[in-house]
């Protein structure tokens, strides 16, 4: 590199300073609510907490984690965030897998029907009425079974399985193996890093979706703790989501002596949803970057 | 058996570089796609793509068919779901010109009396109407401007750093935004910006700017700033991603030639790096164009204006996605919230063959 410069100075000042404004941006919040998380309540809405709780405690999470309708929620959301990525998976990546054929028949009416699909869509009330009479509303599958098919991530996938040599599938099916077979034996096993991107994104997704809960469910029992979190977020008094006890204690004030409130609950609740994305988020984040690092090269 | 095969082929040696070689590369256009085309919109490119493959149909097609039976099976089962789950909504879309009763069942798509554009009209003399399309378009149009140049700029900003490790961890965190749900990123900005105790009015309080704490959330003047900001820090990195996949693939030789003729850092930016993303950011654009009312790049009007909306600001956060809902679907008037729909579809849809059009006349580089 050539000597710096009066220029490169001042470029090199601007650059380290915005790198550390989005650095403190965009970590910051997070930051702030853990924090306020494990203050005890009363103290942290005199405000002046920016770094360090200054009343350190637990009950916070004590009460979210002893919560009668936050633990349901929790497993409902974990359920279907386990079940609806693996059988979109397995059904989008067949689907794909079974379009990749250079030589299947029909390739081109069903790429059309499947793109046709993806420019136009009827809207959420037909679909709402479909949900309806199929059945599907108020069910745990509401969740699982719309989101079976992607027709984004099944091109995504076709593009990578395209790239396979048909050799190998080849010498495969003289030996006797079936489709199905080499699907799982041979495609899953090469196309890993692809099927744990678009698991990553299909599992935050799902993790993250509260308007199906809230449009195509009525059942308390199926909740979601994204969900929750909304209503919780939402409404001021927390009465139908908190236990009876607490509620009362929330809205006569005697949660003084309790040391929590509305907002520090809050702020426990919504580190419990981010949690389990941030501790993915490694693995998905060496993705992106080993995808960045391989732009780089070719260019 | 499987394994032995492939040894049997000679490809045992072959399969682990080569599945390497090809997960690296299609990794990237995995996310390199998801980046661009994160929405029913990929049809269009993926269209491009997916036709390479075409294959002519010829002669013995039972005997074909059976030798792929598989396959086709897999196939044909998620044209069914496409069937039942994209199709039959389609048809649905009829209901706008229709009188529909929920209790007609799927059939009643057909047999509900046709009433023409009766809840059109309704909907065009409502009350609300201007203020929906006004809050609409002001909010998508907002994002547009200030969103928009964001990622960009952050992109160059970011590809200037010399040190790598800064350089990563920022680029990390700066996407980290985009994985978490708006729901919470409401709870952080009404603990943020709430007016008791909130940080921002504490600071603002503390450093004087203000002498009284502002209420940010109940004053409805703060409402589209507030959806353009938190959209911009909840975006900005991720869709920085695909600028900087196109800058770091700009011919490094390109720069080197520059140094010698004695280009600055400024006019190595201004001419070389902008010029070399133009088409990504004519593709990007055009893209967010065709969702504008959808909210731009990250389609997020519908959740930042019904999650922040409130009784107090509802005049500028009512759009037309919730007035479907809050209108409509919420009190089963399904005819009138399939209408209001059906509009907002068809104005995307000008949207972005308008803007693909205009984009392919003014510099060549289109979609379609």
């Amino acid at each position: 590199m050539a000597k710096l410069t009066k220029e490169d100075a001042v470029i090199n000042t601007i650059v380290y300073i915005v790198l550390f404004i989005v650095f403190v941006a965009m970590v910051y919040p997070f930051y702030y609510c853990l924090v306020i998380s494990f203050n005890e309540g009363i103290d942290a809405s005199t405000g002046g907490i920016f770094l360090w709780p200054r009343k350190f405690t637990f009950v916070n999470y004590k009460m979210v984690l002893s919560n009668e309708q936050l633990i349901p929620a929790f497993f409902v959301s974990v359920a279907r965030t386990i079940a609806g990525t693996i059988l979109s998976l397995l059904f989008t990546g067949l689907f794909a897998y079974g379009l990749s054929y250079k030589k299947l028949m029909f390739k081109k009416t069903y790429i059309g029907i499947m793109i046709f699909s993806m420019y136009f869509s009827g809207g959420l009330v037909p679909f709402f009425i479909l949900l309806k009479h199929i059945k599907l509303l108020n069910t745990f599958w509401v969740y699982i079974i719309p989101g079976l098919l992607s027709p984004f991530n099944a091109i995504i996938m076709m593009n990578f399985f395209r790239e396979i040599p048909d050799s190998i599938e080849e010498s495969v099916k003289i030996d006797g193996a079936n489709d199905l077979v080499i699907f799982f034996k041979i495609i899953f096993p090469i196309s890993a890093p692809v099927f744990a991107t678009i698991a990553l994104f299909v599992g935050v997704g799902h993790w993250n979706n509260w308007f199906d809960t809230a449009f195509f469910t009525t059942n308390r029992r199926l909740r979601t703790l994204s969900f929750l979190l909304k209503e919780i977020i939402n409404r001021a008094d927390l009465t139908s989501i908190m236990a009876p006890g607490m509620s009362d204690a929330l809205r006569t004030g005697t949660y003084a002596t309790q040391g929590y409130t509305a907002e520090t609950i809050r702020m426990a609740t919504m580190i419990m949803v981010v949690l389990p994305i941030v501790g993915i988020y490694p693995f998905l984040q060496r993705y992106f970057i080993k995808g960045i690092m391989i732009g780089s090269l070719k260019g | 058996m499987v394994g032995k095969a492939v040894e049997k082929a000679g490809l045992g040696r072959q399969l682990n570089p080569g599945a390497d070689a090809i997960s690296n590369t299609t990794c990237f256009d995995a996310i390199h796609l998801y980046l661009c085309y994160g929405d029913w919109r990929g049809g269009i490119v993926a269209n491009i793509i997916v036709n390479k493959g075409r294959h002519k149909i010829n002669g013995k097609m039972l005997v074909r068919f059976r030798l792929q039976l598989y396959r086709q099976v897999f196939v044909l089962m998620g044209i069914l779901f496409l069937f039942i789950f994209s199709y039959i909504p389609m048809v649905g879309i009829i209901i706008a010109f229709k009188n529909y009763k929920l209790a007609s069942g799927l059939l009643g798509f057909f047999t509900s009396e046709w009433v023409g554009f009766r809840y059109f009209t309704e909907f065009f003399t409502d009350l609300n109407f201007t203020t929906i399309v006004r809050n609409t378009f002001m909010i998508s149009i907002l994002k547009l401007i200030f969103t928009f140049p964001m990622p960009i700029i952050f992109a160059i900003t970011i590809n200037e750093v010399r040190n790598q490790k800064a350089k990563r961890i920022v680029q990390t965190v700066s996407y980290l935004p985009h994985f978490i749900s708006w729901v919470v990123v409401s709870g952080i900005l009404f603990s943020f910006l709430n007016q008791q105790n909130g940080l921002v009015n504490q600071i603002l309080v503390l450093t004087g700017v203000v002498d009284a704490p502002v209420s940010f959330l109940a004053d409805p003047k703060y409402f589209w700033p507030m959806v353009v900001i938190s959209d911009i820090w909840k975006e900005m990195g991720w869709w920085a991603i695909i600028f900087l996949a196109a800058i770091t693939s700009i011919d490094l030789q390109m720069y080197e030639a520059a140094v010698v003729d004695g280009a600055s850092r400024t006019q190595r930016i201004w001419y070389i790096t902008l010029p070399s993303i133009k088409s990504t950011i004519m593709i990007v654009m055009i893209l967010s164009l065709g969702n504008l009312l959808g909210g731009g790049l990250g389609g997020s009007n519908f959740d930042q204006c019904y999650l922040l909306g409130n009784p107090v600001n509802n005049d500028v956060s009512e759009i037309l996605q919730t007035y479907v809902l809050t209108n409509g679907l919420a009190q089963g008037r399904y005819s009138f919230a399939t209408a209001i729909g059906l509009l907002q579809s068809v104005m995307s849809l000008i949207l972005i063959y308008t803007s693909n059009y205009v984009a392919n006349k003014l510099s060549g580089v289109g979609l379609f």
